[in-house]
């Protein structure tokens, strides 16, 4: 583009770079453009299984159910909204946010240590220890769960080991515990892995500057390694978080009847209780609540950078 | 005088006790090792307090890890390291009277300037009044007024550098320790850095300990320097003792440019060159012995070929092989049987210049000849 001519065209300088700016500006359409259409499977694909599916539950949310379970569209109210003050729907919500939270604090508690130790070991045993972190990811996740079943069983080895412990078989199946357990096992990976990012790619030498100015290792720990770690904080705790609060399978499988949380109880609006305005109410309460606390979290935590 | 010891004899004892313990950092057989590798390998070394002692070698040669072991980020495999009289041992860096500036300045990207250099004080729960009173007067002390609020890296080079020395100072350290602190700026920064530095030091009265692989660096700013090379502390003296008079070819070679010949002692003063020529040396080398002369460039001149030699004066006569123009000076590279030499010519009138293939003499005074036996 750039002109070699000696003599420049009479106005401009003779630098040889200046180009004629309404030109530039259609480069930059065009590369636009191309952009556009390269992004385009991506936007129709989300667009059609993602948006659609979403308005069509938005919708739905402000039906009616009549007495046979049949949802009609066209006389809209805001009943089913109204149904989440319910204390049953608070009850599950509150659990399910207590069983959530609880899920999220084990697995930073276990996988801050863990994560830290795979990002100080050689390049070599690190590579090792990654594979081994996303093994279980292999496997079926529902195979897994069921896994649990026989060990939280009755008569599953660890009921055995406290029975001869002598503390008595270990009643845990189909409690929250065995669901917290369930969770804890399935998400571990999701905080595991952010953390290990965050904490790789922090400078091991700002530790040694802040021991060499006085800071003993905890403090040197709570000064410069925390805070620098805390985006895989954050983004481990809301990968951990949001599908533990909506889990399903887990507690379908590990927690029983008694230990019903939102994920389980949506799916019973739409399949037993053949109430479809109810259910799509309670997603889209939950989505919204969980976006924005989201938002609220990224925005306290990425603070610090 | 002969039963009791005079007061003069006394005082002299006393301040030679003085001397011994006040040495701000005192290195005994020093011997480090990473798994088969050694690092370090019996260093003894006695910084004076208040001196400004440098750590010169090639990159991989042990000063920083040396460096690190003052500090307490490593621990010497064997060999002791004392601290104005006091065993460091195992004492972790952060009980340890020394404060170090590092390389990549390893300043704290989540806080501002002032929480950086506030960092220390706070870590030793140092009131918040003196804190201040003291951080301000560093921000000052380091020329970083108006920067107090920035990020690390909203600032330049530079000013980075100021932070990390600044958060340093502040905790009036006994010992600095600098590991290359000037290495990641340009040039023009990078030299007055070094004066400013050096200022600072007289100033703060604070020993310094820094290293370097920057001969010129560490010729400008230390009080002396100590020569590194392979884990081995290789000479220690003054800038001027260090490069007029080196004891080994590493230092010699390492610390600005030096022309090698191989000759042999031959007594009174003389030694004969491979070639059979026979120059005049310093006296001192035994007859028969092999040695090195090491001449520095800028101690030859470049004569026309025919001229004769003052008297005591060495004289060669070569080939102007190459001729390389710096500016304020001109280098050429003369061929001499066997061997080039390198001669460093000021760029002023009154020395003239030739040409590549210009036959010349190649002149120096025998007492700067450096004779090396090895």
């Amino acid at each position: 583009m750039a002109s070699t001519v000696s003599t420049p065209p009479t106005g401009t300088p003779a630098s040889g770079e200046a180009v004629d700016p309404a030109l530039e500006r259609a480069a930059e359409r065009a590369a636009a453009r191309r952009g556009a259409l390269l992004a385009l499977p991506g936007f129709v694909y989300l667009g059609l299984f993602f948006a659609v599916p979403l308005a069509i539950v938005f919708v739905y949310s402000f039906a009616t159910r009549s007495s046979t379970g049949r949802t009609i569209l066209g006389e809209w109210s805001l009943r089913s909204y109204g149904r989440l003050f319910d204390p049953l729907v608070g009850g599950i919500a509150w659990r399910s946010l207590w069983i959530a939270a609880l899920a999220t604090a084990i697995c930073l508690l276990v996988g801050y240590p863990f994560a830290y130790f795979i990002a100080t070991r050689s390049p070599r045993v690190r590579g090792l220890l990654l594979v081994g972190v996303m093994i279980p990811f292999w496997s079926n996740f529902l195979v897994r769960t069921y896994a649990w079943r026989l060990l939280l069983g009755s008569d599953g080895p660890l009921s055995q080991l406290t029975d001869l412990a002598g503390l008595g078989p270990s009643r845990l199946l189909f409690t929250p515990t065995a669901v917290l357990i369930g969770l804890v096992y399935g998400f571990l990976p999701f905080m595991v892995l952010p953390l290990y990012a965050a904490i790789e790619r922090m400078d091991f030498g700002l530790v040694e500057a802040a021991r060499d100015l006085y800071a003993s290792g905890w403090k040197a720990f709570r000064h410069v390694t925390w805070p620098l770690s805390r985006p895989g904080v954050v983004a481990g705790s809301i990968l951990v978080f949001i599908p533990s609060l909506g889990a399903y399978v887990t507690p379908e499988i590990l927690g029983g009847s008694r230990t019903t949380m939102l994920g389980s109880f949506i799916v019973r609006q739409f399949l037993s209780a053949r109430d479809w305005p109810f259910g799509s109410s309670l997603s889209f309460v939950v989505m919204a609540v969980m976006l924005l606390a989201t938002m609220v979290y990224f925005r306290v935590g990425g603070k610090t950078l | 005088m002969t039963t009791t010891p005079s007061p003069a004899s006394t005082a002299t004892k006393a301040s030679e006790a003085l001397a011994v313990s006040t040495a701000a950092v005192e290195l005994a057989e020093v011997v480090k090792r990473f798994e088969d590798v050694t690092a370090v390998e019996r260093l003894d070394l006695r910084v004076p307090d208040g001196e400004f002692f440098s750590l010169l070698g090639p990159s991989g040669c042990g000063k920083t890890t040396t460096l690190r072991m003052i500090a307490g980020l490593e621990i010497p495999t064997e060999g002791s390291v004392r601290i104005f009289g006091e065993e460091m041992g195992l004492r972790p860096p952060n009980r340890r009277p020394v404060n170090t500036v590092f390389q990549s300045y390893a300043l704290f990207p989540h806080m501002t300037v002032e929480q950086n250099i506030a960092f220390g004080l706070q870590m030793r729960r140092t009131a918040a009044d003196e804190t201040r009173r003291r951080v301000a007067e560093v921000i000052e002390l380091v020329r970083l007024g108006g920067m107090e609020r920035r990020k690390p890296q909203q600032l330049s080079g530079g000013q980075q550098q100021r932070v990390a020395l600044g958060r340093a100072l502040v905790n009036q350290p006994k010992v600095l320790l600098l590991d290359e602190p000037l290495g990641a700026l340009d040039l023009k920064l990078r030299q007055a850095m070094q004066l400013e530095l050096k200022e600072l030091q007289e100033r703060v009265g604070v020993t310094f300990v820094y290293v370097t692989h920057d001969q010129e660096e560490a010729l400008t700013m230390s009080d002396r320097i100590g020569v590194m090379d392979a884990g081995r502390l290789l000479q220690v003296g003054t800038p001027e003792e260090i490069y007029e008079h080196p004891r080994t070819r590493m230092v010699a070679d390492f610390i600005g440019q030096t022309n090698f010949l191989a000759a042999v002692a031959q007594g009174q003063g003389e030694a004969r060159l491979a070639d059979g020529r026979t120059v005049n040396v310093p006296p001192g080398s035994t007859s028969g012995v092999a040695i090195t002369l090491a001449l520095r460039p800028e101690k030859l001149s470049v004569v026309p070929a025919g001229e004769p030699s003052p008297s005591g004066a060495n004289q060669l006569v070569g080939v102007v092989e190459r001729r390389v123009y710096l500016g304020s000076s001109l280098t050429y590279e003369v061929a001499l049987e066997g061997v080039t030499l390198r001669v460093r010519q000021e760029n002023t009138p009154s020395v003239a210049q030739c040409r590549e293939g210009d036959r010349v003499g190649i002149r120096w005074d025998p007492a700067s000849t450096t004779v090396l036996e090895e």
